[in-house]
């Protein structure tokens, strides 16, 4: 017999909670995911003119972006908004994360806010940021 | 060079905890690309049952809505990008995900439109699943 289940009692009953979650998760995942933490997933290339950003969040509302530049900051605001009137009874599944984001992410190079663009297709936010002048690389030639 | 500080640390988000990887078809499989379950909601409506699919990345050209049989199927092919990023939360992946209809839908009559990176699948409910006025007779 199994001794730590007589010291704990409960240690079974975790194991088997934790078992049933899982379970759970696997068949029925019908539960919304909160848009909270790391929303939206960013990749980010480097070139000699720029900072290019890609943000993966479809079904935005386009007017609920609000991208903002601050020293070496960039903030990524917005919302996925749900189907409007369609009651929760009505609903077999509903796996898409919903509601507002807020995501700031520092590049660890100054930034000039007056030329940062950006572009949204196919549910990617792409942002074009431009160095500050004091910050754009130089080529240093060589003397021999 | 500088590198790259986040607010938290690097991790690969796409595949979110819940989102399943998918068995990959041949098609897709030989294109070397992880094929990810986009995720759906669905919900019925008077006279249809819509479905939603999260699948940012894929052009129209990319899309795929297959009904046959009694199977939905929904896939998405993504353009493999030129370059590797220097700082990566998500790859690029394929969609691929199959449904199982109920005979009492309306399988010619399906649409499909893609807006944003999010597919709307619109599947009416057959004649007789349709809500019907019955009209009261006074005798």
């Amino acid at each position: 017999m199994d001794m730590r289940s007589l010291t704990d009692p409960w240690q079974e009953m975790r194991r088997l909670q934790g078992e049933m979650e899982h379970l759970f998760t696997e068949l029925t995942p019908s539960w919304r995911w909160p848009l909270t933490g790391q929303y939206p997933p960013v990749n980010i290339t480097r070139s000699d003119t720029g900072i290019t950003l890609e943000a993966l969040c479809p079904g935005v509302a386009r007017e609920s972006f609000d991208i903002q530049v601050v020293g070496d900051s960039l903030t990524l605001r917005g919302e996925r908004k749900p189907e409007p009137d369609v009651p929760e009874d009505r609903y077999y599944r509903r796996e898409r994360p919903m509601g507002p984001f807020t995501r700031t992410l520092s590049v660890g190079e100054a930034l000039n806010p007056d030329q940062t663009e950006a572009t949204y297709a196919n549910g990617i936010l792409r942002v074009q940021l431009a160095r500050a002048p004091e910050a754009t690389p130089k080529k240093i030639p060589v003397k021999s | 060079m500088a590198t790259m500080t986040t607010t938290t640390p690097p991790t690969y988000t796409q595949r979110e905890p819940g989102q399943r990887e998918t068995t990959s078809p041949r098609d897709l499989a030989e294109r070397g690309m992880r094929n990810l379950a986009p995720r759906v909601d669905i919900y019925e409506a008077e006279k249809a049952y819509v479905l939603l699919a999260d699948m940012p990345g894929v052009l129209p050209d990319g899309l795929d809505v297959v009904a046959e049989h009694d199977e939905l199927i929904i896939r998405g092919r993504v353009e493999r990008p030129a370059t590797t990023p220097d700082y990566q939360e998500f790859e690029p992946a394929n969609y691929y995900r199959a449904f199982t209809l109920t005979e009492d839908l309306d399988t010619d009559g399906i649409t499909a439109k893609l807006r944003d990176g999010v597919l709307r699948v619109e599947i009416p409910k057959s004649a007789r699943m349709q809500p019907k006025k019955i009209q009261v007779r006074m005798e």
